[in-house]
């Protein structure tokens, strides 16, 4: 090799593996040539995720993540529209009435007044409901009355004995017998919580006696018959009156899975058992609980009557319908086989349905899933309601933010979530479109009740006087966020606008701590009979926002003369040692929240034990009486009326100091359009605008990409 | 010479069964119980951390786990805590991820090190000399999470490119030459960057051997007689030169685990380096173990290699006066 | 090559005799020599105002009420630019800033940036020397008694060396750190215990030479202790290249722990360090690029005056370099 050679190969080489490397960027996409070398880009839509899915299950799934996904591959039988309404997908439509049920007083009074048979009863209500008093105009909502003859039934009853430790001992069986006296069955047209308190000056006050039942049932071992399980027997398995509020979901027909099986009433039966049964460990459980019966009235009907009242039940029945016909028992069975297990131990929780091929009704389908890489969905071209215009549905697991924007501004991803301070710059920037709305969900700092500092209404209130929300609101979130009064979501009727907030007065919050008896010292702090106004206040750590709110209220109690120590604490241990067993003073969390206005585990004063979600111990009469009235109310006008007035309560009460709901901001690329056609079949482009309550995805199976920014139909810009 | 082959072989041996022994024992002796992987997780019962404590032996001695542990991973039977994939699998797997860029990464180091190197020793103390030997001091004291940042903010701001991953997104239907630039282009910047300190203290290397070579005699002589200078300096003396370099090839292929981790954590490679960070974050204790043990094999089979590449280069040298220092 | 801030050594692959040749000439020669290579000066011109810089940092953000205070936060400041003035209607005085101006501007919670960097500038410095002191003592000691003792000591002492230098230093510190609790004493523990064996190396092939010279001859038979004559005598002519190599791995050491921070096993907050500024805003790189550029230059700046400065020790001792 002469010199001069490898004098030459030393300048080339290089330069030709330089030159290889560059010239490749030419033949890469960019944001504004997506399609490069890749027509096929415009029918994906691709959203990244921070982490990936744990399941494909819409009965088993707990994570938001999955639930997404699920919601891609199944249909529920209901779901809500844009105005947050009900509205079918897989039932076309739906009735609900009611079953009441009342157990006929056969004591010596109520035969003087002829009102101890089943037949006199019902004569009696079916006479005064023909009669035009305004007091009973109530009666003209039974659709007929049934009469129940006297029946036994016997039940096992498995507990667990309690020891003198406290712990749980072994676990008994008590044999409970019921003898059903002759029962009255009413069918109302519609439901009504106040059935039995209205009937009740009809038949005669003290008519609907519980107590007098307890002859009727017997416990065996006579040992276990304390007072305590007696009476709970008594009200669980034998009521004297009973409220069984009925749903009667009509079916789409022709819907068909995506492997070509008709879906029918048998599909919503198997799932609802499959979450019922215990060895799926459904985490959804809680939802269907109330459900006492579920019959399928036909291949097109099913007939749910529930154990009572509890007007947010029905949206359970957004879960995703699982086809029967390949999970069942033989199904299940036949790949435990496969696989070499026990059919007997092997469940749902096990079946490569969930991971391998999930199939339902929905607008996609699966394809494959790269665990930590992404998911892959195509659209069901039977879809009922037409196939979607994308042709592929993609879900990337991109844990690092940064890199989600990355690939955003590279066109690798359609859409990305921006964070607080970011907002304002991608706003302004016009490759991409962008939405906004509030979260499903509001930030507090909630006051253990229990403490005896936090017990007067008017030291809360100055704790909450003393805060700058709007300060946090346009410092911490980039004036990403509204303030909040209350429990309920602020996009929904529930949230009452007229409870008016606090203010930010230092100044009124000392006056009223005065009234409480905190007087200043010399040195500025409060004091109360020698006493020091003493406590602090803990988050779980790596929350920045609610860190920062940790860090302000403790500056602004401060300069109240308020001794505060703050803390922030690692997220189980937060749980476990604080929230769970009550053991704090006051906390920074965030709820979110369902649309539904059930305030039960949250608020009510029965929910206030350890492990418990009202773990700040918040109890008034008033407001737990309105919180059940509203889980049992299904008319919606009463319902608003009711949350209204518990809004209005709670926030006099104070138990927290309500700070802010957040709002997101969604970036899409702008090459996203509706497309639509008219009755003529033209087709329009539309912009994409949000739902009422911002929800913009709504008309996803609508969007189309094009190469270039569209132009939109004229009316539709 | 078979001799020292064999000598050296069991040198390895037993280096290797020590690095077993301390790779093993880092991991296991740290504080916090392997099975607590996930105490978040409601559902996982007490029978199932013994289940698993069971499935991974650690109720049993320590040196039994060492025992059952590296039967398990030379019998490809060791599975990851995470997702109960085998770990060989997984290795190889990201193996083959990463070594595209080592091989490009290797490729700019050696192809660009030699011609900067070379030209600053003939032109010493020249403007191009002085620059080089300035940049190289400012690459090798550039942190590369740093560099890369900025790269990729000047990268993504001007063209809107995709730069993160092993390849764009979403081009599987792509025809076969829009695939291969695509996969080229995606490796430019991690390579570029894990060759760039590379390049930087391999030039100044080279400029400091040629510098050697050509103030000897030889070179004097040649150059004195009225050969070329192009052939004296790069035929000659280049060859000289290159000699002690042959070594240090060898000594790279380490690079593949340790040197990767940032530069693949930052470009979500999904190769090696990127599989142990996260095995470290996840506490995949069959993981670490493995990876750790694994680099220290890779340095073994380097130095090997670079110990025969040696004698093949230069017979006189004999291992064992080399090894006795 | 591996360029991962753990393993940056300049030697080349000579043979390890080279660096035996110089011996210590004394601390004017020594500056005689330094004084004529501009690197090392503008190493160490680079090396006294960081060291300035460190000192000042800790003189002015430390104690309970320090004059700039690295972890007051204020809300109502975040993320502004530098040269930023802070918002002198909301803050009460004693939250602003020294002089009402963010300098280097503030992070997402509003902490002064110069202030978080003046502290981390000390805490680098820490892990820097601290971890290095480490190695150096463990080199000394173990290079020592192998070069001194000879035979099966040195065998074993060797052995343990290659064992070392085969695990990838920078995955195995990563390894140890992660699972260890965090802590700035255990990173420098474990930078410490994993950089040792190039200095012992070299300790070792110092006494090798030094063994056969005449003073420790003279000393051996004069009936002085081995340990005296190792470490009184033989170590403070051995020190040289240790020097060097110490200096260069200071600048490694620095890099290490940034390394660290970035990946999120460096110094646990709120303590600053230059690395974990640069991770947290790794975040905010399009939105407030100045915390990492602030951060990442202060870490590049250092590293490099300890490198030049290292190099230029190592012309200045080396008389084969010195003639070039």
């Amino acid at each position: 090799m002469s010199g001069a050679i490898a004098k030459r190969i030393l300048i080339i080489l290089p330069a030709v593996v330089l030159a290889i490397l560059v010239q490749s960027y030419f033949w890469v996409p960019n944001y504004d040539h997506q399609t490069r070398g890749n027509p096929q880009r415009l029918t994906q839509y691709i959203s990244a995720s921070i982490g990936d899915v744990a399941i494909i299950n819409p009965i088993l799934n707990a994570d938001s993540a999955s639930s997404e996904i699920c919601e891609k591959i199944f249909d529920g039988l209901i779901d809500r529209d844009e105005n947050l309404k009900l509205r079918g997908r897989l039932a076309t439509d739906w009735k609900i009435y009611e079953e009441v049920y009342f157990v006929v007083n056969d004591d010596p009074v109520w035969i003087s007044k002829g009102l101890s048979t089943p037949e006199a009863v019902k004569e009696a209500i079916e006479r005064a409901a023909s009669s035009p008093q305004p007091e009973n105009s109530f009666l003209r909502n039974i659709d007929h009355l049934d009469i129940l003859p006297p029946c036994t039934e016997e039940r096992v009853v498995s507990e667990q004995e309690a020891n003198e430790q406290g712990g749980e001992g072994k676990e008994i069986k008590i044999k409970v017998s019921i003898r059903y006296p002759a029962r009255i069955k009413a069918t109302l047209r519609e439901v009504n919580q106040d059935f039995f308190t209205q009937l009740e000056p009809l038949l005669g006050s003290g008519y609907f006696n519980q107590k007098r039942l307890s002859p009727y049932l017997a416990i065996d071992p006579p040992v276990y018959d304390t007072p305590e399980r007696r009476t709970a027997y008594l009200s669980q398995y034998l009521p004297v009156v009973e409220h069984n509020p009925v749903i009667i979901f009509n079916l789409r027909r022709g819907v068909r899975f995506s492997d070509g099986h008709e879906f029918d009433a048998d599909d919503v039966r198997f799932t609802y058992e499959s979450i019922m049964d215990p060895a799926n460990r459904s985490p959804r459980i809680p939802d269907f609980e109330p459900v006492k019966t579920l019959e399928v009235l036909d291949k097109y009907r099913v007939k749910i009557t529930y154990k009572r009242l509890f007007q947010p039940a029905i949206t359970a029945w957004g879960i995703g319908i699982l086809p029967e016909h390949l999970l069942n028992k033989e199904s299940l069975a036949r790949e435990a086989r496969g696989k070499n297990l026990d059919p007997a131990e092997f469940t749902m929780r096990q079946s490569d349905f969930n991971k391998l091929r999930p199939i339902g009704t929905g607008p996609f389908t699966f394809v494959e899933w790269r665990s930590d890489q992404y998911i892959k969905l195509v659209r069901n071209e039977n879809y009922w309601e037409g196939a979607p215009h994308y042709r592929e549905f993609i879900w990337r697991v991109i844990p690092d933010m940064l890199t989600q924007e990355l690939e955003f501004y590279a066109g690798a991803t359609d859409h990305y979530e921006a964070r607080v301070h970011q907002v304002n710059r991608l706003k302004k920037d016009s490759r991409f479109q962008n939405f906004s709305g509030l979260s499903f969900s509001y930030t507090y700092i909630g006051y253990n009740l229990r403490r005896e500092l936090f017990q007067d209404k008017r030291v809360r209130k100055a704790l909450t006087m003393a805060i700058n929300i709007p300060d946090i609101i346009q410092y911490v979130l980039y004036g990403e966020g509204e303030a909040t009064t209350g429990p309920f979501l602020k996009q929904t009727e529930f949230y009452n606008h007229e409870v008016k907030p606090l203010p930010y007065d230092p100044d009124g919050a000392l006056q009223l701590l005065r009234e409480a008896g905190w007087e200043r010292d010399e040195q500025g702090f409060l004091r109360k009979g020698g006493k020091y106004f003493e406590f602090s206040i803990i988050t779980n750590n790596g929350n920045p926002y609610r860190e920062a709110i940790l860090i302000i209220a403790q500056n602004a109690w401060k300069k109240l003369g308020m001794k505060v120590s703050a803390d922030r604490v690692e997220w189980s241990v937060f749980l476990e040692k604080h929230i769970n067993v009550g053991n704090f003073d006051a906390v920074v969390l965030g709820w979110s929240m369902g649309i539904e206005p059930d305030l039960y585990q949250i608020w009510h004063s029965s929910q206030s034990g350890n492990y418990q979600l009202n773990f700040v111990g918040y109890n008034n009469p008033q407001a737990d009486d309105l919180i059940l009235k509203i889980r049992q109310e299904y008319d919606e006008k009463k319902q608003i009326e009711y949350c209204h007035k518990l809004h209005e309560i709670i926030y006099d009460d104070q138990p927290y100091t309500f700070l802010y709901v957040g709002r997101w901001t969604a970036l899409l690329d702008k090459k996203i359009a509706i497309l639509e056609r008219d009755d003529q079949g033209r087709e329009i482009i539309k912009r994409i605008t949000p739902t009422k309550t911002g929800n913009y995805s709504f008309y996803f199976n609508k969007w189309i990409k094009f190469p270039q920014d569209p132009v939109f139909s004229t009316g539709f810009e | 010479m078979f001799s020292f082959w064999a000598k050296s072989l069991v040198e390895k041996l037993i280096t290797l069964f020590f690095i077993s022994i301390i790779s093993f024992s880092v991991v296991m002796l740290a504080p916090g119980d392997p099975s607590e992987i996930d105490p978040l997780n409601p559902k996982f019962t007490q029978e199932d951390i013994q289940r698993l404590r069971k499935a991974f032996d650690l109720d049993k001695p320590l040196p039994v786990q060492y025992y059952l542990f590296y039967k398990k991973l030379f019998t490809n039977e060791l599975r990851s805590y995470k997702d109960n994939q085998p770990v060989l699998k997984k290795i190889t797997e990201r193996f083959l991820n990463s070594l595209p860029l080592f091989l490009v990464g290797t490729l700019l180091t050696w192809c660009l090190a030699f011609p900067l190197g070379i030209q600053a020793a003939l032109r010493r103390q020249s403007l191009f000399d002085r620059s080089t030997t300035f940049f190289s001091y400012f690459f090798i004291s550039l942190p590369s999470f740093f560099l890369a940042y900025v790269l990729i903010i000047f990268i993504v701001k001007v063209f809107n490119v995709p730069v993160i991953g092993l390849q764009t997104f979403g081009r599987e239907s792509v025809s076969w030459w829009y695939l291969i630039n695509d996969r080229i282009w995606h490796l430019v910047l991690p390579s570029v960057l894990s060759a760039i300190g590379g390049i930087a203290i391999l030039s100044r290397y080279v400029r400091s051997q040629m510098l050697e070579v050509i103030e000897q005699d030889y070179v004097r002589t040649a150059l004195a007689k009225g050969l070329p200078p192009d052939t004296v300096y790069y035929k000659h003396a280049l060859r000289n030169a290159l000699l002690p370099f042959v070594t240090m090839f060898g000594l790279t292929l380490p690079g593949l685990i340790g040197g990767s981790v940032i530069i693949e954590s930052i470009f979500s490679w999904p190769g090696m380096g990127r599989l142990g960070y996260d095995a470290i974050l996840a506490r995949d204790y069959p993981l670490i173990l493995s990876l750790n043990f694994i680099a220290a094999c890779l340095v073994l089979v380097g130095t090997f290699i670079s110990d025969l590449l040696y004698m093949v280069v230069d017979p006189r040298i004999s291992l064992i006066s080399e090894s006795k220092g | 090559m591996e360029k991962n801030g753990s393993s940056v050594n300049l030697s080349a692959p000579q043979p390890e005799q080279e660096l035996l040749l110089p011996q210590v000439s004394g601390l004017r020669d020594l500056w005689r020599q330094l004084r004529t290579n501009s690197l090392a000066l503008w190493g160490l011109g680079l090396l006294s105002i960081f060291f300035f810089i460190a000192a000042a940092g800790l003189i002015l953000t430390e104690g309970r009420q320090p004059i700039m205070d690295p972890e007051k936060v204020r809300l109502v400041d975040t993320l502004k630019p530098p040269l930023t003035k802070a918002n002198e209607s909301v803050l009460a005085p004693e939250d602003r800033p020294l002089f009402g101006i963010y300098l280097l501007g503030t992070d997402k919670l509003g902490r002064d940036v110069l202030a978080r960097m003046l502290q981390g500038a000390h805490v680098s410095l820490l892990v820097g020397f601290i971890s290095v002191g480490i190695s150096v003592v463990l080199g000394i000691v173990l290079g020592a008694l192998a070069g001194y003792s000879g035979y099966y000591v040195d065998s074993i002492i060797m052995r343990v060396v290659d064992i070392m230098l085969c695990f990838p230093s920078f995955f195995l510190i990563l390894t140890v750190v992660a699972l260890l609790p965090p802590s700035i004493w255990n990173i420098m523990i474990v930078i410490g215990l994993t950089s040792w064996p190039p200095i012992a190396r070299f300790v070792r092939a110092e006494f090798l030479a030094l063994k056969k010279q005449d003073f420790v001859v003279a000393a051996e038979a004069l009936g002085l202790s081995k340990l005296k004559i190792m470490f009184v005598h033989m170590v403070p002519n051995a020190i040289a290249p240790v020097l060097v190599t110490a200096t260069i791995e200071v600048a490694s050491a620095i890099l290490t722990e940034s390394s660290l921070s970035f990946l999120g096993f460096g110094v646990p907050p709120p303590a600053a360090s230059w690395g974990n500024i640069l991770s947290d805003g790794k975040e905010f790189i399009f939105d407030a690029p100045w915390l990492f550029i602030a951060s990442g230059t202060a870490i590049l700046l250092t590293v490099l005056a300890f490198n030049l400065f290292g190099e230029g020790l190592r012309e200045a001792l080396n008389p084969r370099l010195r003639e070039r």
